[in-house]
């Protein structure tokens, strides 16, 4: 049996596998119609093949036969005995989809067989794609006389991508390289990086005649569409470049082959030794040598490894870390106030120094938590394109399934954030997306009677802004009717007549997000049933993210989520507010201002104030928590902010900036209004972390009334 | 009488082993009634007072008992959450029962050690809701009550939802309190 412990790692690799697969796939895709890239080929088909390897090394069969099949119709793609074309790239996609589902079941320990019949069903489809069309020509590499005792050494591969080349009608060069052994690996790459540019490294052979003990010969198969002159004079000392093939491709009849210049024995087999012993997790070579024949420092180095030098860790225990530097963050501020008191001493001498020495480390003991606090959260950050790629494939197969005519815009896939919030994100994500083309996005005989591009537009886009992480899920569909919404909304009871007539137009778009509401009844196969948006944005909310929408009739609509970088550690503005002490989160924080009691103004009774030219709500937060006020004329203001909304937030007393652990409440406690969590100070004392979207979110929806007027 | 003696002599005479229970099931004449009084073994319960009335609540569902420190108050909160108290760095509520169960009109300010009397504990109840602290004002120990003679409780116009019944253990009677009910 597999100890559990090991299996664990597996699935997280071949998680990490699939994950690479998927994206390659992707952008083979993006490649549209052209050749594609025979690296990426190679890598697609490495991938395959090391998750089949390791499968089978866990007696997950079913995983492997279904990896062995994709294995097979990429090297038939890679050996151009396939075309790549949509349906192969489907049944890709599926596969990738598949083996994904199949992963979590193993995880589980589960084996269902509704999956086993979906993947059995998929292998033999892979295996017809993989069979079909293979091509019959005539061989143009008898076109172009190339040493039969050359040919003779070339693998299928090799043979496929010379052919390739004679095709596009390019010269095809022998590189004859003579290295001293010391150093002939580095410089032999050097070799190839100086060629790549220039054409393809069709293969690396041995040569047959080695310059002396002290040195080593290569001969490279080279084919390039560069002049002769320009290749060899990019070339370092000690390589020589000679014609491989007689001619370039014409229509003329074939030649006799004439004996190559210098003869070719068959490869010895130096190399194929090792890269043989070489685990299954590196049958081919890595990127970067697409000849299919490594280059030798290559094979030795990487036999032995792993294939990354990275450490899986359970987020649990970053958390854990996370947690013990919260409590250090506390030890550091009781031992500066320690030494401050002892520096501050009067009277003896003695203390004063201690304080003075004490002070200077727990500096620098601060120092270095700064560092290892930062060190630890850029642990936990992950780019987006962990969720983006998962949703990327998804939207190709639901957009094939619906029949419209979508492209699928994605940017900011290399954005980072904390892993838990990228792991919380794609729920929503998909849900939106599910969204934008079930109900955005018209079929196209309606966009061409609207005049629009037949083809629409559906965007996943991510962009870093300040301590902010922004998503736009955005489509140029049909858009959001108010006035739908309106009726809807009555109808629903989730408003009155009096309030929908004082909103505006963004808050009876934000009406959508009320539990119960969906404009339209039936549901479709495509978007979840029963879930709404407002499940979304208590996801979001949960995340201390803010959604907001926006949306045009006729245009298309925009989703925009805002969220912070991470949840472990925030930078905090602890204030007082009639003797109580709240933390802010910094990252919603846009300035602090203070403001005379005569400068404040109503609007429909409500107070608001003016920052250079902006008016926004004023907010006494004691008013809002039900706590006496304290009576004063100028009032201190922490302007907070997330996406477009502002609010002014009225506090009795700033006590600084701090690092703060936010735990979350406990499950009774959750939904406490405008609290995201408590964090402790230095006397074990809870204080709660306010919920600033929460807060504005009241705002919006007029709820923020005051519980004692 | 203090039920810490009860259960010094609960110990003293209450042997498992001389059960014989299973034997006299054995027997084909035996009584059947008889039989679950003589086979059911007392639970163990946690008994506090509350108001001068003794309550109860099962040992296994006490996770610890606390003095009162620093209780923070969650603004907007339910009436009955006197606030947030901090467990070794677990954010827990403190719930006050006392209003739930009509022993009082209005739910104390509790804000440090300093508001409530010396005897007066924090329950910590382990509930799948999320755990939570119940003031309590006093702790009197641990006790063995047989479930199967629990009481109904008599109608007296008094909120018994958040009451399981009643137990009697010689002259002493303990209200067992339904923890998820008088949370909520």
């Amino acid at each position: 049996m597999t100890a559990p412990r090991a299996l664990n790692e597996f699935i997280a690799e071949a998680n990490e596998i699939l994950e690479a697969l998927g994206r390659e796939l992707l952008a083979l895709e993006a490649q549209g119609g052209a050749e594609p890239d025979p690296d990426r080929l190679n890598a697609i088909f490495r991938a395959a093949h090391s998750l089949k390897g390791l499968s089978a090394m866990f007696g997950l069969d079913a995983i492997s036969r279904l990896a062995h099949r994709a294995e097979d119709l990429l090297d038939a793609l890679r050996l151009g005995r396939a075309v790549l074309n949509a349906p192969l790239l489907d049944g890709l996609g599926q596969t990738v989809d598949v083996l994904q589902s199949m992963l979590g079941e193993a995880s589980r320990g589960e084996d269902s067989a509704d999956l086993r019949a979906a993947a059995e069903a998929l292998a033999s489809d892979l295996s017809r794609l993989a069979a079909g069309a293979p091509e019959l020509e005539v061989d143009v590499l008898d076109q172009v006389g190339i040493d039969p005792q050359i040919r003779a050494v070339f693998t299928e591969y090799e043979e496929h991508r010379l052919r390739e080349n004679v095709k596009k009608g390019v010269g095809l060069w022998k590189v004859r390289a003579v290295f001293s052994l010391e150093d002939f690996d580095t410089r032999l790459s050097a070799v190839n990086k100086l060629l790549k540019p220039m054409g393809e490294v069709i293969s690396t052979l041995p040569s047959s005649q080695p310059g002396d003990d002290a040195s080593i010969a290569f001969d490279l198969v080279f084919g390039s569409s560069r002049e002769r002159a320009e290749v060899e004079a990019a070339l370092p000392d000690g390589v020589s470049l000679e014609p491989l093939a007689q001619r370039v491709l014409t229509p003329a009849p074939p030649q006799p082959a004439r004996p190559s210049p210098t003869p070719m024995p068959t490869r010895k087999p130096l190399w194929d030794d090792i890269s043989a012993t070489g685990t299954a997790l590196t049958p081919l070579p890595m990127a970067g040598s697409p000849s299919g024949i490594s280059s030798p420092s290559r094979v030795s180095q990487d036999s032995l490894r792993s294939l990354t030098n990275t450490v899986r860790v359970d987020i649990g225990r970053l958390d854990g870390l996370m947690n013990s530097i919260g409590e250090l963050l506390l030890v550091r501020s009781n031992l500066e106030r320690l030494a401050e008191s002892a520096r501050q001493s009067t009277g003896h001498a003695l203390p004063k120094l201690w304080g003075q020495e004490l002070q200077r480390e727990a500096r620098a003991l601060s120092r270095r938590l700064d560092e290892l606090q930062k060190g630890v959260l850029d642990v936990r950050m992950v780019p987006l394109g962990q969720v983006f790629d998962k949703l990327a494939r998804l939207m190709r197969r639901l957009v094939r399934e619906s029949g419209k005519e979508v492209t699928f815009d994605m940017s900011g896939g290399d954005v980072e954030l904390d892993k838990l919030i990228v792991e919380e994100l794609s729920d929503p994500l998909m849900h939106l997306l599910r969204n934008a083309l079930d109900h955005g996005v018209e079929r196209p005989e309606q966009r061409n009677l609207q005049g629009k591009p037949t083809r629409a537009t559906i965007g996943l886009l991510a962009r870093q802004q300040g301590n902010n992480v922004i998503i736009e899920v955005k489509d140029d569909g049909a858009g959001l009717d108010e006035s739908r919404i309106r009726e809807v909304a009555l109808e629903r009871g989730l408003v009155t007549r009096e309030q929908t007539d004082e909103m505006e137009r963004r808050e009876l778009l934000n009406l959508v997000f009320q539990p119960g509401f969906s404009t339209r009844r039936d549901v479709s196969e495509l978007s979840g049933r029963g879930v709404g948006l407002d499940v979304v944005k208590t996801n979001l909310q949960r995340l201390s993210g803010l959604i907001d929408i926006d949306s045009r009739r006729g245009d298309g609509t925009t989703f925009t989520l805002t969220l912070p970088l991470t949840l472990a550690i925030i930078r905090a503005l602890m204030v007082n507010v009639s003797g109580r002490t709240y933390a802010i989160p910094l990252n919603a924080v846009l300035e602090i201002v203070s403001v005379k009691d005569d400068a404040l103004r109503t609007i429909e009774k409500r107070e608001v104030f003016e920052v250079r030219g902006q008016t926004m709500p004023f907010i006494r937060l004691a008013r809002v928590f039900g706590l006496p006020e304290e009576d004063r004329n100028v009032h201190y203001v922490v302007v907070v902010g997330l996406a477009q909304q502002r609010l002014g937030l009225a506090i009795d007393e700033l006590l600084g900036q701090q690092d703060i652990v936010t735990k979350p409440l406990s499950g009774r406690l959750r939904g406490t209004p405008g609290v995201s969590g408590a964090t402790e100070l230095g006397d074990r004392r809870a204080v709660l972390v306010l919920d600033i979207g929460a807060l504005l979110e009241e705002l919006v929806r007029h709820q923020l009334e005051p519980r004692s007027a | 009488m203090s039920s810490r003696f009860a259960e010094l002599l609960d110990r003293f005479f209450y042997r498992p082993d001389e059960d014989v229970g299973p034997f006299l099931a054995d027997a084909p004449e035996s009584d059947r009634d008889a039989n679950a009084a003589l086979e059911e073994t007392p639970e163990e319960f946690l008994s506090f007072v509350l108001e001068g009335e003794t309550y109860a609540v099962p040992i296994h569902a006490v996770r610890e008992i606390l003095k009162i420190t620093v209780v923070t108050e969650i603004p907007r909160a339910r009436r009955n959450v006197l606030g947030l108290i901090n467990v070794r760095g677990e954010m827990l509520p403190l719930y006050d029962v006392k209003v739930r169960l009509r022993l009082a009109e209005q739910p104390p300010v509790v804000r440090a050690a300093a508001d409530v009397p010396r005897s007066a504990r924090i329950l910590l109840l382990k509930d799948l809701e999320g755990d939570a602290g119940v003031l309590v004002d006093r702790v009197d120990g641990v006790v063995k009550l047989h479930l199967s003679k629990l009481e109904g409780t008599p109608e007296l116009g008094v909120e018994r939802n958040a009451i399981a019944g009643l137990a009697r253990r010689g002259d002493d009677m303990f209200i067992l309190l339904d923890v998820e009910q008088a949370l909520a």
